[in-house]
């Protein structure tokens, strides 16, 4: 019989107040990519101003964005540790599986933040002209 | 520094071995646990019904009233389609016909398909988790009686001739210059009803977090919880833009400052950007929720639990989000510069990979389950036909140079029709078949549903099919007539008389689901053989939801957990009794579901519908430019919210302690971020800050969009005025948080003193905000305006936050609020971190920005 107050399981599984909201992080990278890059063209075409300096600064936001979203996948990755226990449901009443099913939930929402971003950028390198 | 004082924590074992979970409960112990659950969830009987405020009452009602405004709706196309069936018909004249276009798209919007989604899962949601109820059921109760008395209010505008007629999307400055009421009845209709939503989305999520049964992790929630909580995030994130256009538009309708005026500076792009930013997401917070209902019908149907759970969660989180990129595909024609589209372009293909995904893994799981067709799956299998080419129009038309071919046209209309029917009407009828038997404890009938599916499916493609045909051809929407010159007088014809098939199919549904069913005898409880908690309830019915809150360790518990119906039913499980006769629910924590404490639960009151008729009072007098009955109604609104407040939450509990069942002991009281409470009104802010943001967005907006923002030579907002107001919010903030920590400590007088300093500063900083910019004329330009419309923002949450101080000062006074029992104080210091900042940015775009930005 186990205490309500006592933690049977591992401690680096326990009740992660954060990790619901860490899940959300790759999306919200591409979230602010998105605003930024939207805005910042936005102004740029309002404004008349040169599109060589919106391509480069949207340009390294891009970069920063993708390896943002590589590191948080990385991360995912490992929580997730499928390739030592080739796990897949995390369906189990444990701290662990719970653990790993947040990891693999944020590992797939970085691969889809990945394309977002990669997509939003394309318009920037296609178009020569604001028009 | 005195010490803090605390609630007990929980005591006891946890989580429950199997040992203590067989032991049988002694058969008196069953009977006083029923006898006192059924006391203490009695229905009201008689006139009395009408105050029930239990979810299963409120749920049916608002179910029920979203599919009468859908039946209306419906019977408005169905006019339509008269008119259109020949050129030149004058069934309806263009004014009525503009009134009914108008009225049947903002209706099925509106009026069915987000309260639909509401009621839908204030109905379900709590059987899916085993929760008794929501967790603030007179919330429920609240924002259902605004939906009614909203609705009537829109819809009812029909009968007087005076309806809205600029289309669901009201466009400025058509809509702007239109000199009847039915903008107004539009805008302040629809804005009483909005506020019901997010109300109804604040409980949804909530309910979802905080109320599952221990052990139900996130990992183990079903999926239908996390589609709530995405779709609940998504309206808590597009609902405020929309409310922050609809402030700005009432304001230029009632007092001419000029948002949308370009004469003077305003920008009517401006509205369109708020809308979409509301109306893109839209269609996803109406679709998600609807493949929510898929997704709990699904793995029925396979007997099997559903493939790639985690792939689902992805797909739901990954549209919410991509959904939001999405809103100028409905604005390819405005004249943004083209390198803007192709963002909007690139990120609609995007939504796809996700929405997708979520349709393969459903295919996955009935191909590797054994299915048994059933008529609910007959359905969705006709919802997944319809989206899936309603979803390929879509990726047509995200392409811009096709978007320009067809903007406009029946082309649209039939690409709309096809996603919302397929992706939303199809799967709620699904979902009726699939519960009705949990929420009416009857079955509807097999043969019925077989001819109403056949005349809804094949009516709907003879209808719509044709359509995507005579937008190629060129017939602009909206026309209320065409030339017989102009060849689409057949494929016209054709659509009407699949609308009247359409309309045959919903007569058969509707006579299937409202004919007397008393012959029918007692129905199987599970009779669709289903794995999660909502058919483990009573036949025939009892109020209390559950009769004990099991322990969960699986995602599909009726067929994973041995014996788990048996032991809920014995009362072997949590709260089994309640011996106060009060309605109560277990709260957990959010990821791992560990119980944390018992809440109290509101039971049946006329006071939430007498709220709601003074809320409707101060929303609709407007309508027809009365203001000091508003006034009044908005007053006497609040009076009803703070004495309901005031008599049924936050009550100092009779025992620090309750015993909850299987040797688990747990607090009757919390306060803080454990609490239901406190997550509401972190959640609420979360919204309102979006719409705060929105009115901000258009400031800079103009900015952009306008080279005469602000104008040469214009006067500005008084910057000792601003500092002032700034400063005197930054105090009564920092007041309102003493208050908490030295009533939290025992002093309760300090705190007694400090909310007065509190209520004193905030009175001060709303004054010193209005003389900033009384001096301005708002009618004048669109930048006083804005500085205005700010300031008004800004005032009114500070009233409302003055309100909350005195409230928990009363509470101080009258022995409510407590050191120990300090939930007010915790709950109004959110709201006030929320008002601290507002006034921070406020301050900043009235006294800074403008400076810098000339």
């Amino acid at each position: 019989m186990t205490d309500i107050n006592k933690h049977e399981e591992q401690k680096r599984f326990r009740a992660e107040a954060t990790s619901l909201w860490k899940i959300t992080f790759g999306p919200l990278v591409w979230a602010v990519h998105f605003v930024a890059t939207y805005g910042l063209t936005a102004l740029t075409c309002a404004k008349g101003w040169p599109l060589d300096p919106l391509r480069i600064g949207v340009g390294v936001g891009t970069v920063l964005a993708l390896a943002g979203i590589l590191w948080l996948g990385w991360g995912a990755w490992a929580q997730w540790d499928t390739l030592r226990d080739r796990e897949w449901e995390n369906d189990a009443p444990t701290d662990e599986d719970r653990h790993q099913f947040l990891g693999h939930a944020a590992f797939l929402l970085s691969i889809i933040s990945f394309i977002g971003v990669v997509y939003v950028a394309l318009p920037i390198l296609l178009f020569g002209s604001c028009q | 520094m005195t010490e803090k004082l605390h609630m007990p924590a929980p005591e006891g074992p946890y989580p429950p071995t199997e040992e203590m979970l067989s032991v049988p409960v002694p058969h008196e112990e069953q009977e006083r646990g029923k006898a006192e659950l059924r006391a203490a969830w009695k229905t009201p009987t008689g006139w009395r019904y009408w105050s029930a405020v239990n979810n299963t009452e409120v749920g049916v009602w608002y179910t029920l009233t979203a599919f009468g405004f859908m039946l209306l709706a419906g019977l408005l196309a169905l006019a339509m389609r008269v008119q259109l069936a020949f050129p030149g018909m004058e069934f309806l004249d263009a004014d009525r016909f503009n009134q009914f276009f108008t009225m049947h798209g903002s209706a099925m919007m509106f009026l069915f398909a987000v309260p639909m989604f509401e009621a839908i899962s204030i109905l379900l949601l709590p059987a899916f988790v085993g929760s008794r109820d929501m967790p603030f059921p007179r919330l429920s109760a609240y924002g259902y009686w605004c939906f009614l008395i909203g609705g009537i209010f829109v819809m009812g505008s029909l009968l007087f001739d005076a309806g809205p007629k600029a289309g669901w999307f009201m466009y400025p400055p058509l809509a702007t210059k239109d000199e009847g009421i039915g903008p107004d009845v539009w805008l302040l209709g629809l804005s009483f009803i909005e506020v019901a939503s997010i109300a109804a989305a604040v409980e949804l999520i909530v309910g979802a977090l905080k109320c599952r049964p221990p052990g139900m992790r996130v990992n183990l929630m079903p999926l239908y919880a996390w589609y709530v909580l995405v779709v609940g995030g998504m309206i808590l994130f597009a609902f405020p833009p929309l409310i922050a256009g609809d402030f700005l538009f009432e304001l230029e309708r009632s007092f001419d400052w000029p948002f949308f005026d370009p004469t003077r500076g305003g920008d009517p792009m401006l509205w369109q950007h708020l809308f979409w930013i509301f109306g893109h997401p839209e269609v996803y917070i109406v679709f998600l929720p609807s493949i929510a209902v898929a997704a709990m019908i699904v793995p029925t149907v396979a007997q099997r639990p559903m493939v790639g759970y985690s792939w689902i969660v992805l797909s739901a989180v990954g549209t919410g989000f991509l959904s939001f990129g999405l809103w100028v595909h409905h604005m390819f024609t405005t004249g943004l510069p083209q390198i803007s589209l192709g963002f909007f372009s690139a990120a609609s293909e995007a939504v796809v990979i996700p929405t997708g995904i979520q349709l393969f893994a459903f295919v996955a799981t009935l191909m590797v389950g054994r299915v048994k067709m059933s008529l609910p799956m007959l359905w969705i299998a006709g919802a997944l036909a319809i989206f899936v080419a309603g979803g390929l129009t879509g990726v047509m038309l995200a392409i811009v140079p096709f978007n320009w071919q067809v903007h406009d046209t029946y082309f649209i209309v039939a690409h709309l029709h096809y996603t919302i029917f397929g992706g939303m009407v199809f799967p709620v009828i699904a979902g009726v078949y699939y519960f009705y038997p949990f929420f009416a404890k009857k079955l509807l009938s097999e043969r019925l549903g077989r001819w109403s599916f056949w005349l809804i499916f094949s009516g709907f493609n003879i209808t719509f099919l044709p359509m995507h045909m005579t937008g190629l051809q060129g017939m602009p929407r909206r026309v209320f007539t065409y030339p017989e010159d102009s060849g689409w007088a057949l494929l016209n014809l054709v659509s009407t008389v699949g609308a009247f098939i359409i309309a045959a199919g919903f007569a058969v549904f509707l006579y299937d689901l409202l004919r007397s069913k008393k012959h029918q005898g007692q129905i199987p409880r599970n009779p669709w053989g289903a794995g999660t908690l909502e058919f483990s309830h009573d036949v025939p019915e009892e109020s209390w939801g559950v009769r004990s809150i099991p322990y969960i360790r699986s995602r599909y518990p009726l067929w994973q957990q041995d014996k788990i119906v048996e032991r809920m039913d014995a009362g072997r499980f949590y709260l089994p009794d309640a011996p106060d006769h009060q309605r109560e629910t277990i709260v957990t924590s959010v990821i791992d579901a560990k119980p944390l404490y018992v809440q109290p639960i509101t039971g049946p009151a006329w006071i939430c519908m007498l709220a709601a008729v003074f809320t409707g009072g101060a929303f609709i007098f407007p309508t027809f430019h009365i203001y000091t009955p508003a006034i009044v109604c908005a007053a006497f609104a609040i009076v009803c919210v703070c004495y309901w407040l005031w008599t049924a939450t936050a009550r100092p509990p009779r025992s620090n302690m309750r015993d909850a069942g299987l040797g688990l002991r747990l607090p009757t009281y919390a306060s803080g971020p454990n609490t239901v409470g406190w997550w509401a009104m972190w959640i609420t802010m979360l919204g309102d800050s979006t719409a705060f943001a929105s009115l901000v967005f258009g400031f800079f907006f103009y900015w952009t969009a306008r080279p005469d923002f602000p104008p040469a030579g214009a006067e500005h907002a008084i910057g000792l005025w601003v500092a002032l107001a700034a400063l005197l919010l930054v105090v009564s903030w920092a007041a309102t948080l003493t208050a908490r920590e030295v009533n939290h400590r025992g002093h309760v007088n300090a705190a007694r003193l400090a909310l007065c300093v509190a209520i004193a500063a905030a009175l001060g900083g709303a004054g010193a905000a209005y003389l900033a910019v009384a001096d301005l004329d708002p009618t004048s330009h669109v930048y006083p305006a804005i500085l205005w419309a700010l300031m008004v923002w800004l005032v009114v949450h500070v009233g409302a936050g003055v309100i909350m101080q005195g409230y928990c000062l009363a509470g101080s006074l009258a022995g409510k609020l407590t050191p120990l029992y300090d939930a007010d104080l915790h709950n109004v210091a959110l709201f006030w971190h929320f008002i601290g900042l507002k006034a921070l940015v406020t301050a900043a775009v009235l006294g800074l920005v403008p400076g810098w930005l000339t």
